[in-house]
């Protein structure tokens, strides 16, 4: 994933100024920064929620600045949301199947979709997966937030993506939940390209291979967890860090 | 010629006026409490039968024109807090509640009110020379109200504490709480507000068109028009999208049968909703 | 759905008993009701047909009175103007809406929430006032009759103003489509506008083209809505401007929300015990908005779900 020259703005407002970032397959890139730096405007770009004003964003050598959320999902890149994005009404079960099912070219309206064996497997492993099989009949909104966010992850995962962003999944939850939900991440995910944006030093330190530091829509500094956290810029930026 | 173009015209304009108070009530509506009030065509005909009656009452225009939209206004009190509060937070909710109350109300007045059209005198005689035709003084005075309660409307929004309370409401909410201004005091009163401007209108409207039970049905397509059309929260743009609405359907009848004229519009409305969702003046 | 394959025994052992007292009807009850089940049945179809769009899809749209009157100047006017048989001019009760669905559709699922009602109910009123002045076609408000015109299947004949006719064809045609519906909601297809109805932006972010769905939707909708409005031009042989007004709509979201959006059968029973309402009403008042506008109103605040909502938690 390369986005070259990236800019961003909103009438007045330039959220992004001029980003270049570029992540290597089966990297873990954290993208920090204060609230309001741009990460999940930088997010939100890559999957086409909002438009480039200037710039490119390559994936798999191939552009994508262009293409519609749908046709990016088709890409191989998913997403989970900051406020937890989750289809409210409907089941555990429910929620990862149409995850499942997004991959499908063909919706058949004339046969039930429980009896498609195909998906239906996929979905029972991605539950298994998630660890939430034993509440699959729970309308989701009953779980709890914890729980939500694992949810959400899951549905990311169900869609079989080679680049996965992650947006503040520990947002919510205490140091405790965090560890546990770091720990169920790391057992979900297997290998894929992951731009992980988070506020949590301490998850960022254990888990990125590479970090980028956003600061006012631009990329204020990238490098090595140790790198960054030896960076006197970055020190300047977050005070009292 | 030119006289019928000039009294399409000032027609037109007039009656872009009172459009303008209904659209102005509707935005407000759905500005503060995103709410879709599909009952809002039954509230400017309520104005209108209301003032219908207190005119048999007292035979003085004048005096239904203050109280008709204060009946409504309470209307649309009892309408507010009886039945919305519950479900304001739920736009479809609301626009299928509305839809409701707007069958309930029309028929109820098609069973006390008749099913005949009736008809409401202004006291103003007189016409003015207008090119080659005379032009009624009473529409002219009509539009002066109009304008006169869009003036004193602006003065309540800018100028009064109250006016104060809901501009912060419809900036953010959740600040306006917590700055503690009385949140649900101010929905209440921008809906009896919305329904008081809806009742002025209907009022108005009536030595024009008629007083009759169905009266809100068109209009309120009109008023969604004009409000989407000139940017949902710009107020100047309803008064401004009113105008040129009316005065296009007003001018357009002239060279065209209504029917088309109405159609066109339409496509238009298609066009702008299409390319410009959020109005012609809105951002 | 669950996460098991359920046996539909219940639905069923429910639809089948159903609709063996319908096929019983015209043999324990007089012309009147008969011709009042048939035009219950054509609502029915109506309602279901907007609950596909409203109650899977989230797709409120005050503009579905546009193609059941479309359906019924489909069958109208070729069969009074051109002579058509009846069989085509039943297919083109399906073809024309679904052409204009598509039309409209696909303009209209470019926007989303409140603009979606507005647009739709814009091409309605298009719709209408096109309908009401275009006299020469359509014969506006008073309409035109359907004459007599028997349907031909290769050698057999089948006469629609036998009122007992009628209905089997009505109930025939309105219980396939129900079927197909209710096949349809429970497909991998209905998984994916339930998804867009959830959470449309999380259902495009995981790859569907929500747009597409909500269109097809739309259009299937459309062309369900046309084949009720040929029933209906059939059952009463005529077709009115009345029936492209956007109050018709109306009729078929109080039908669903009474009765239950999302269910599929909600639509059924709301339109039943609804239009059996009006049907009595009709003997002490001249109109019945007032009643079904407070009906309406309280089942929005108390019981959203509508009376299948209120029978399921009785259940439980």
């Amino acid at each position: 994933m390369t986005l070259r020259e990236v800019s961003k703005s909103f009438g007045g407002l330039l959220a992004v100024n001029n980003a270049n970032l570029s992540v290597k397959k089966g990297e873990l890139r954290a993208l920090i920064g204060p609230n309001g730096a741009g990460k999940t405007t930088l997010l939100n770009l890559i999957t086409g929620i909002y438009p480039v004003s200037q710039g490119q964003i390559h994936f798999k050598s191939r552009e994508i600045t262009r293409l519609s959320p749908d046709r990016i999902s088709h890409q191989g890149i998913s997403r989970t949301m900051q406020i937890t994005s989750l289809f409210s009404g409907l089941t555990v079960f429910e929620n990862i199947w149409v995850a499942v099912q997004s991959r499908k070219k063909f919706f058949n309206p004339f046969i039930r979709a429980i009896k498609w064996q195909e998906v239906r497997a996929k979905t029972n492993q991605m539950l298994e997966l998630t660890g939430l099989q034993d509440k699959a009949e729970l309308i989701c909104s009953e779980l709890a937030y914890g729980e939500q966010r694992i949810l959400e992850m899951g549905i990311a995962l169900s869609t079989d993506p080679d680049l996965l962003l992650l947006d503040e999944p520990t947002a919510g939850l205490n140091t405790q939940e965090s560890i546990a939900l770091v720990k169920k991440m790391r057992a979900m995910l297997s290998g894929q390209t992951i731009i992980l944006v988070e506020h949590d030093m301490g998850v960022v330190m254990e888990l990125a291979d590479r970090i980028s530091v956003l600061h006012y829509g631009e990329i204020l500094a990238e490098g090595s967890p140790e790198e960054i956290r030896n960076n006197e810029e970055v020190k300047k930026v977050y005070l009292g860090y | 010629m030119i006289s019928n173009l000039a009294v399409a015209v000032l027609n037109g304009v007039i009656w872009g006026m009172i459009m303008a108070l209904i659209a102005l009530g509707l935005n407000m509506i759905f500005g503060l409490l995103h709410i879709i009030n599909m009952a809002h065509g039954v509230l400017y005909m309520l104005g209108a039968v209301a003032a219908w009656y207190f005119i048999d009452l007292t035979g003085n225009f004048w005096i239904a024109l203050i109280l008709a939209p204060v009946v409504v206004g309470v209307i649309g009190m009892a309408i507010e807090r009886g039945l919305l509060r519950t479900i304001e937070d739920q736009p479809i909710t609301t626009i299928i509640c509305t839809f409701g109350i707007m069958l309930a109300v029309q028929h109820l007045v098609f069973m006390t009110f008749g099913g005949t059209p009736r008809r409401i005198n202004i006291p103003i005689e007189g016409r003015f020379q207008l090119f080659e035709l005379q032009y009624p003084l009473m529409r002219v005075v009509i539009a002066a109200i109009s304008i006169g309660v869009m003036i004193a409307l602006w003065f309540l929004l800018n100028k009064t504490k109250y006016g104060l309370w809901m501009r912060a409401v419809v900036q953010d909410r959740e600040m306006a709480v917590a700055i503690g201004i009385p949140v649900n005091r101010v929905y209440m009163w921008t809906f009896v507000l919305g329904s008081a401007l809806a009742a002025f209108s209907g009022v108005l409207a009536a030595p024009i068109v008629y007083v009759d039970f169905m009266m809100g049905r068109e209009i309120l397509i009109m008023a969604f028009i004009i409000v989407i059309v000139g940017g949902m929260g710009n107020l100047e743009g309803s008064v401004l999208a009113a105008i040129i609405i009316s005065l296009i359907q007003g001018v357009g009848s002239l060279f065209v049968p209504p029917a088309m004229a109405t159609v066109f519009s339409l496509a238009f409305m298609i066009i702008v909703l299409l390319f410009r969702p959020q109005g012609l003046f809105g951002e | 759905m669950s996460s098991h394959p359920q046996k539909s025994t219940g639905f069923i052992l429910g639809f089948s008993l159903v609709f063996m007292v319908l096929i019983a009807v015209p043999f324990f009850m007089d012309l009147f009701y008969q011709t009042f089940l048939t035009e219950v049945l054509v609502w029915v179809l109506f309602a279901v047909s907007f609950d596909l769009i409203f109650g899977y899809t989230g797709l409120l749209s005050f503009g579905q009175a546009l193609f059941f009157g479309l359906g019924a100047y489909s069958i109208a006017i070729p069969v009074s103007k051109f002579g058509l048989g009846l069989g085509p001019a039943f297919l083109l009760a399906i073809i024309i809406p679904m052409l204009f669905a598509w039309l409209v559709g696909y303009f209209s699922v470019k926007l989303s929430g409140i603009h979606f009602v507005i647009i739709t109910l814009i091409f309605a009123l298009i719709g209408s006032t096109i309908g009401e002045t275009w006299t020469s076609l359509t014969g506006g408000a008073d309409g035109l009759t359907i004459p007599f015109t028997p349907l031909q299947i290769g050698p057999l004949k089948i006469d629609f103003t036998n009122i007992k006719t009628n209905y089997y064809l009505v109930l025939v045609v309105a219980s396939l489509c129900f079927l197909l519906l209710k096949r349809m909601v429970q497909s991998p297809l209905g998984k994916v506008f339930i998804a867009i109805r959830e959470n449309e932006d999380r259902a495009r972010l995981i790859g569907y083209n929500v747009q597409r769905y909500k269109l097809l939707a739309f259009v299937i909708a459309g062309g369900l809505s046309g084949v009720a409005g040929g029933l209906y031009g059939i059952t009463l042989k005529y077709a009115s401007a009345n029936s492209l007004h956007w109050g018709v709509s109306g009729h078929a979201v109080v039908y669903t929300i009474v009765g239950g959006m999302g269910t599929l059968f909600g639509p059924v029973l709301g339109t039943g015990i609804i239009m059996s309402l009006e049907h009595y009403l009709l003997n002490y008042m001249q109109g019945t908005d007032l009643v079904i506008g407070m009906v309406l109103v309280f089942m929005v605040l108390v019981a959203p779900k509508g009376l299948v909502g209120l029978l399921q938690r009785k259940g439980k």
